[in-house]
């Protein structure tokens, strides 16, 4: 009898036991890729603006999905790691165009980059489908955006080295932390397939696959998820089934508000002019990629007209100015060519935009369908 | 759990008591059955597995596991290290064994089982802010599952002492229906399991020493949500498990085991067992009886 009392005892010990939970960060001092502040208003303590009940930790953990600094990069001329159909991010400031593959962001999710003068982030998440140039230099300086491990509403959650503050990918805002509802300023990137991009820049740079890391690139970590519209990995609050939740659109936001364009509506002309929230928007697009920009002030009266052959130049107006596909003036009188009035050429303003899977959208904005 | 299951039916009103502690590293990032030079990531499973056997009658018997987990979760990148543990109590086994001797010859006994798996241990905990940890860190599983056990061992003629023995063991997984605040179900893959072994037995300083080396196999499908494979879960595994037991006297056995992987493939890219490590105790109480299936085997 005193045996089974000693094992009723340890089944007693052992079901007594609580269920508890530790976690905690150690950052290597004088380390420039973490955070060495002593606030306690950091990481994931203090405050978040968004439900936390709907932040959820995705599985790697803080890190375990290294974002990339500063990459090397290599001539399009000399990838061989991409096949025609996969999809790139691209950026241009002046003559420097680089080239973010999604087989590269799929495991990576951020690069850091400089280019010339800008400080870019490429943020990236393959489970919402969404790719959006951050500018590094926020209120406290310039800083890096790492990978938080952490998705609200199955996105990513960057976090920034500088002050360790989380952020929504999608509201392009820091939801937790010391920047705490600061908004982030969008840079314009192009998302289209690698040979549409390459044709257009055969000259640009692209990030290597020779990254310091060891992984199957080319080799989707989520498998089919990026078509397969069963397949959901984190909860999406709501979901909104008017259009297949995969299906890639532009889209456009404003506050609250967001604007969605289906490629399917640039079938029949590649040229939309649309007001959205009382401002003017000019889309291009075809079956490769689509673009949006903000017409302002005598811009708005501009008639622009498609000429897009392959190069990078895609749009001519009625003032015989031709526009790039970063909405650069490239020729023109606005181009500021030496015989045109303006000095530098001009730009037409991006609209607040990036590509998306449509699931992604509805959680995060009101969301209107072109 | 499935290596810590199979107490031996030891006679008619004879308890088996067994406590384990179980060791369970992976820090090996394999793609496919290719290793990836990356060590960035250590997921290390402490388990404390508390077994209680008992024996209606010399063939029909039950037994009983219960588990106290602890999980970690390290990263170590950029100079920092982030980690995450979790601890509590798991999951618990309930099995029922029936054992038919002598049906594939002399010194032979075949076991099997039915069981099943409560989720006694809690699969919603949270970070220390309130963030909803994933599945696989969790100390229990918030699903039932059923269980399938089969053992045969046979004695060899040449030498009484040798037994071979070998153990199947399946796993139909159930559904956590309130998985990640109720908004989703999360399936773990259901599991096969298979062991051969041989095991001998020496005597050494008036102790008995059995040795033994088992080649085990597993094979776990794709863990689930809202009834989706998930990629980067489920894969192939063969190891192999050196393995000693001390008996310090009829009533107290000392138990070891090492694992090793001999082979790893996995579905995508996921951490793989690097290392195994299981010791622990068992106990016989009254041993008035002794059970005469399991003499010779």
């Amino acid at each position: 009898m005193r045996k089974i009392i000693l094992i009723m005892t340890i089944i007693g010990f052992i079901l007594g036991s609580c269920s508890s939970v530790d976690d905690q960060r150690t950052e290597t001092p004088g380390n420039p890729v973490g955070n060495n502040d002593d606030d306690p208003e950091v990481g994931t303590s203090g405050e978040w603006s968004i439900p936390i009940d709907q932040v959820l930790d995705g599985g790697p953990g803080k890190d375990g999905i290294p974002a990339l600094e500063n990459p090397d990069l290599v001539i399009a001329a000399g990838v061989d790691y991409l096949s025609d159909d996969d999809f790139v991010i691209g950026f241009k400031n002046g003559d420097d165009v680089r080239a973010y593959p999604h087989i590269i962001l799929d495991w990576h999710e951020i690069i850091n980059d400089k280019v010339g003068g800008v400080n870019l982030a490429v943020t990236y998440c393959p489970l919402t489908g969404t790719g959006i140039g951050w500018n590094r230099f926020l209120e406290g300086g310039i800083t890096t955006f790492g990978v938080s491990g952490l998705l609200y509403n199955t996105n990513l959650i960057p976090y920034d080295r500088a002050s360790d503050s989380n952020w929504s990918q999608i509201l392009n805002e820091s939801v937790n932390g010391n920047a705490r509802g600061e908004q982030i300023d969008l840079l314009m990137l192009v998302e289209t397939n690698w040979k549409t991009w390459k044709t257009m820049y055969p000259l640009s740079k692209v990030v290597s696959t020779d990254t310091g890391f060891s992984r199957t690139y080319g080799i989707s970590p989520y498998g089919d998820y990026k078509t397969n519209n069963e397949l959901f990995l984190f909860p999406v609050t709501p979901k909104d089934n008017r259009l297949p939740p995969k299906e890639r659109v532009l889209t456009i936001v404003d506050g609250d508000d967001a604007k969605a364009y289906r490629f399917n509506s640039f079938s029949s002309s590649p040229i939309i002019r649309d007001t959205f929230k009382g401002k003017e928007h000019l889309l291009v697009g075809n079956e490769d990629f689509l673009l949006s920009f903000e017409l302002e002030e005598d811009k708005a009266a501009l008639e622009f007209e498609y000429i897009f052959d392959g190069s990078d130049i895609i749009l001519a107006d009625n003032e015989g100015n031709q526009w790039d596909i970063f909405g650069k003036a490239v020729s023109g009188p606005r181009s500021g060519e030496a015989n045109s009035n303006a000095r530098e050429p001009e730009t037409l303003k991006p609209s607040s935009f990036f590509m998306a899977f449509w699931f992604s959208i509805p959680p995060f904005y009101t969301t209107e369908i072109y | 759990m499935s290596n810590n299951l199979g107490l031996p039916n030891e006679g008619k009103d004879i308890w088996v008591v067994g406590i384990n502690y179980d060791y369970n590293n992976l820090n090996t990032l394999n793609a496919g059955a290719d290793e990836l030079d990356d060590d960035s990531r250590q997921r290390i499973t402490n388990s404390i597995l508390f077994a209680l056997g008992y024996s209606f009658t010399d063939r029909l018997s039950m037994e009983t596991l219960f588990t106290w987990v602890n999980q970690s979760r390290t990263i170590r990148q950029f100079g920092n290290e982030d980690f995450t543990e979790t601890s509590g109590i798991g999951d618990a086994v309930f099995l029922l064994k029936y054992a038919f001797p002598e049906v594939l010859g002399r010194a032979t006994v075949f076991n099997i089982g039915l069981g099943i798996k409560a989720p006694l241990g809690k699969s919603d905990l949270r970070s220390s802010q309130g963030i909803q940890l994933t599945a696989d860190l969790q100390p229990g599983s918030g699903a039932w599952d059923e269980l399938a056990w089969l053992s045969i061992s046979k004695g060899f003629g040449f030498r009484p002492a040798a037994t071979f023995s070998s153990s199947f063991t399946y796993r139909l997984t159930g559904k956590n229906k309130s998985y990640l605040n109720d908004t989703s179900t999360y399936e773990f893959g259901n599991v096969v399991q298979a062991n051969v072994g041989y095991t001998d037995e020496f005597l050494l300083f008036n102790v008995i020493l059995n040795p033994g080396l088992v080649v085990k196999y597993r094979n776990s499908r794709p863990d689930k949500i809202e009834g989706s494979d998930i990629p980067n879960t489920g894969g192939e595994w063969i190891f192999l498990r050196p393995e000693l037991l001390l008996q310090l006297s009829p009533q107290i056995g000392i138990i070891s085991r090492v694992e090793v992987p001999l082979y790893s493939y996995v579905d995508g890219t996921q951490l793989t067992p690097t290392l195994r490590f299981t010791a622990g105790m068992s106990f016989k109480l009254n041993t008035k009886k002794v059970n005469p299936i399991n003499i010779g085997s």
